[in-house]
């Protein structure tokens, strides 16, 4: 959980008197015998910022994809002021003053901010795409609203914080009196997200009702002004926020008592095992990714890199792991140049930031999965031919060891959850105990239990000895795991910091792209 | 109480059963669809397709018939079912087969003294050379370069057609034989031609080869790391790149052996069939082998079923028009509704629901024990 963060809580003012914008009455949505949501009644009050909070899988994104018209529940009925709507798509949703800005944005990277507004609303002079007054409209909006913004700028040359603002922006330009905003804290530095909390203020000042999905705490406390907590598709909770606790909503969220903090002091490294010396790099994009990153991890230590998603770290794991190609400096694992470090499963453990897209083959099995890397060497291939015995029976005893939920080593990758998904990678890529282990968002998307799990596995890892380089964006995380704190920005190293907490506030403002030292010297200056 | 042996039994072929739900009741509805435009045309759907179905399978000279036109829908059904398993879409296969055929052809050709058990060989390895080399631009191409094989292999079917047409050209034709009434080439040598299997039947040894390579290529797909990884390829190329896979060289792979495949189509039907290269000989097996591989879900086993089918609807075709008068093109329209059946059949996503459900109650099962 986010510490320090006391100067983030605002009064939760009483709207208890207010008429309600939505009505969500004993809703149920079931899919085959799972049950998403199950009888679940929420309402939102105008003016009110009404937290929606839970695991993954708890059932609040479906709750809202009901409510948006993305999916239709099997029971229970939706009010709006007071009267009973059908929303059967999107488009309605819309009509009816709904406002989703969605966790994947759903925006159309190759068109401008102001196209992108405007998209799939009708024009002010068909068949022509006149934008002049669309302009003007959002020029207005932005402006009232302090949610900065180039009009004209397209959505792919944009910063994650300024897509979001757009997607805010793209609601209230449809009018939305109430708006929904899906995990929006999870691609924004400590800083732009206290921005966000103002900007939700003020919408809500004026009456509007604003849902605001998350799974931590700190921030539900910090902004909401009433709680709902969902657990397995029911209600566990609804209260003022100011009445909970952090460590109440915890156990309603979860159902038992969590502990995340760090469980050890911080731990000195042995030999260097990866080097990074002056490492640069492009982006996809062919913009540079990686300017000039000099860094060392020693066997035995965690070093933990912060940064706001897209500066610079996936590009240094893709170098890592030979992947992407260097423009300049030299990366050593072990003393050695590698090509392929990736085929070395005894040098190199990955875990990629996207586990289903870059860690699983959703249609293999658990048992294929398992072995992606392994499956051409003995016991699993010999005399060239797959040995299955061996395979599942490998699957079955590595279930066992992770504690993998599965109906067993042949089912489907794609039908596990998300920690089981990743305890099947962290059981592959540890397997054969690497030098070095690299976790980029190890955690991400995963509910409170799994993030457990998962750390524990890493810092396992690490107590064997291996080096282990783990990338996150969330700060909680590292300061509890990491044994060094290395913050990324525009693809450089703004600097270093022991995960002591009295200096989260330090690591949020390198985030933003201030050097440790401008940082240390105006403290300095400021005594 | 059930026969306790028999819930593992069971467990394990209610998922195939499941598969074969989709491509069936396709084939049943293209059927009855076919029928209401047999009606149109003002003949008896019963009749036509009984017809059909005595000259599919009515004696030993209808099921050589229908064996022999499966045959080429065989290997080029491979070919492409097994691109489609390593995620690349090689809709060249016609293409690939002339090329097969050419150069097949002018081993055949060659003025050579070799015993029938070297030269059947030979003929057949620059069948499969032909076809791979077809097959090695536009896989290069999609792998170094990522130029789409769609494209590129789409386009080299015509280059193939109009290859053969020249090789063969009566008048200029390398190949051409000289005054011939009909763009063809000579007779190929008699100890570069397929055995017959059955005498008296024009159903060649080209049958073996198609089911030899299918039984061949279920295991390779199935039990070895080379079909680990194409599965792998066709599954997630991302997570295969992420598990040290070079794709590069996967993907030319897999274009070169698919080629290759269907250039042995060309082979057999040159070796085994007519015997000599002709302008325009493939009334479009290679595209053909793209419905066959669809309706069989890419499986090589589940191919020699679909090819039989196909292969089946053409040789009973003929029968048809005998008996009934009805056009031979209906056989076409069942073939085309057949796949747009088993594209679009809305029964695809329940049969997936009710695989995925049995086979987890074989894990269920299995875990009972």
């Amino acid at each position: 959980m986010r510490t320090g963060d006391e100067r983030l809580v605002v009064a939760a003012r009483d709207v208890s008197g207010a008429p309600e914008l939505l009505r969500m009455e004993e809703v149920t949505k079931r899919f085959g015998r799972l049950v998403a949501d199950d009888a679940v009644t929420f309402d939102v009050r105008a003016g009110e910022i009404h937290a929606l909070l839970g695991e993954n899988g708890a059932g609040k994104s479906t709750l809202m994809k009901i409510l948006y018209g993305l999916q239709q529940p099997d029971d229970g009925r939706i009010l709006i002021d007071g009267r009973q709507v059908e929303i059967g798509s999107p488009h309605e949703a819309v009509s009816l003053g709904i406002g989703m800005v969605h966790q994947h944005f759903m925006l159309v990277p190759t068109l401008t901010a102001i196209e992108n507004v405007v998209l799939g609303m009708p024009t002010d002079r068909p068949p022509l795409l006149d934008l002049r007054d669309a302009r003007k409209r959002l020029v207005e909006l932005a402006e009232r609203y302090r949610l900065a913004i180039a009009p004209d700028v397209p959505v792919w040359q944009m910063s994650v914080g300024a897509q979001q603002r757009l997607e805010i922006l793209k609601a209230l330009y449809r009018s939305a009196r109430l708006l929904v905003l899906d995990e929006p804290t999870a691609v924004l530095a400590p800083q732009e997200a206290d921005q966000l909390f103002k900007i939700m203020r003020h919408l809500a000042s004026e009456g509007r009702g604003i849902v605001f999905i998350s799974h931590k705490l700190a921030e539900v406390k910090a902004v909401s002004d009433r709680v709902t907590v969902l657990r397995h598709g029911r209600v566990t909770g609804q209260l003022p926020t100011a009445d909970a606790s952090a460590s109440e909503l915890a156990t309603m969220m979860v159902g038992r008592e969590v502990k995340l903090g760090r469980t050890a002091p911080p731990m000195a490294g042995g030999d260097p095992v990866l080097e990074l010396e002056a490492v640069s790099c492009q982006t996809d994009r062919e913009t540079a990714g990686l300017r000039g990153v000099t860094l060392t991890v020693r066997a035995g230590e965690i070093v933990g890199i912060a940064g706001v998603d897209g500066n610079g770290q996936s590009e240094m794991v893709e170098c890592i792991a030979g992947l992407r190609s260097l423009t300049a400096g030299r990366l050593t694992i072990k003393g050695e140049v590698l090509q392929g470090a990736l085929r070395n499963p005894a040098l190199l453990g990955l875990i990629p930031e996207d586990r289903y897209s870059q860690g699983l083959v959703g249609d293999f099995s658990v048992a294929e999965n398992l072995v992606l890397k392994a499956y051409s060497r003995p016991p699993f291939t010999e005399r060239g031919f797959l040995r299955w015995g061996r395979i599942n029976g490998h699957a079955r005893a590595q279930i066992e060891a992770f504690d993998i939920r599965t109906p067993g080593p042949l089912a489907k990758a794609r039908s596990l959850s998300g920690g089981n998904q990743q305890k099947v990678i962290v059981a592959r890529e540890t397997q054969e105990q690497p030098a070095l282990l690299v976790a980029s968002q190890p955690t991400r998307g995963l509910d409170v239990g799994a993030v457990e799990n998962v750390l524990t596995l890493i810092r396992r890892q690490r107590d064997r000895g291996a080096a282990v380089l783990f990338i996150s964006t969330e700060l909680s995380e590292l300061f509890a795991l990491s044994d060094r704190v290395v913050v990324f920005h525009n693809g450089e190293i703004m600097g270093e910091v022991p995960p002591d907490p009295a200096l989260l506030g330090q690591v949020g403002e390198m985030m933003m792209g201030r050097s440790l030292a401008s940082i240390r010297s105006e403290a300095g200056s400021a005594a | 109480m059930r026969a306790p042996i028999l819930v593992p039994i069971r467990a394990a072929v209610r998922p195939i059963a499941y598969r074969a739900i989709v491509p069936l009741v396709s084939i049943a509805a293209a059927l009855a669809v076919s029928a209401v435009i047999i009606v149109i045309v003002g003949a008896s759907p019963l009749e036509a397709y009984g017809a059909m179905l005595r000259g599919a399978v009515g004696g030993i000279g209808s099921l050589a018939t229908t064996a022999v036109r499966a045959t080429p829908l065989l290997l080029t059904g491979l070919a492409v079912a097994l691109s489609f398993r390593a995620g690349i879409f090689n809709i060249g296969a016609e293409g690939q087969l002339y090329a097969g055929a050419a150069l097949s052809a002018a081993v055949a050709l060659l003025p050579l003294d070799l015993p029938a058990i070297v030269h059947v060989p030979l003929t057949l390895a620059a069948g499969f050379l032909g076809g791979a080399l077809w097959a090695l631009v536009p896989g290069w191409l999609r792998a170094y370069r990522g130029v789409s094989e769609v494209v590129t292999t789409l386009m080299l079917n015509f280059v193939g057609i109009q290859l053969v047409a020249y090789l063969v050209d009566p008048i200029d034709g390398p190949m051409g034989e000289r005054g011939a009434s009909y763009a063809q080439s000579q007779v190929i040598a008699e100890s570069a031609e397929l055995p017959i299997l059955i005498r008296g039947t024009s159903l060649h040894a080209g049958l073996l080869i198609g089911l030899g390579l299918a039984v061949g290529l279920f295991v390779l797909i199935k039990y070895t790391p080379l079909g680990f990884r194409l599965r792998m390829l066709g599954g997630n190329p991302v997570a295969a790149r992420f598990a040290g896979l070079s794709e590069k060289r996967e993907i030319l792979v897999v274009m070169l052996l698919s080629g290759g495949i269907a250039g042995l189509a060309g082979a057999a039907e040159v070796m085994g069939l007519r015997h000599r290269l002709y302008d325009r000989f493939s009334p479009g097996y290679g595209y053909d082998g793209i419905a066959v591989a669809l309706l069989a879900g890419s499986n090589p086993l589940a191919v020699i079923l679909s090819a039989t089918f196909f292969g089946g609807l053409r040789a009973g075709a003929n029968a048809m028009q005998q008996s009934t008068g009805i056009e031979t093109s209906v056989v076409l329209i069942i073939q085309a509704l057949t796949i747009l059946f088993v594209i679009l059949g809305p029964l695809r996503g329940w049969a997936r629901a009710r695989a995925a459900r049995s086979s987890e109650s074989v894990e269920a099962s299995a875990s009972a024990v």
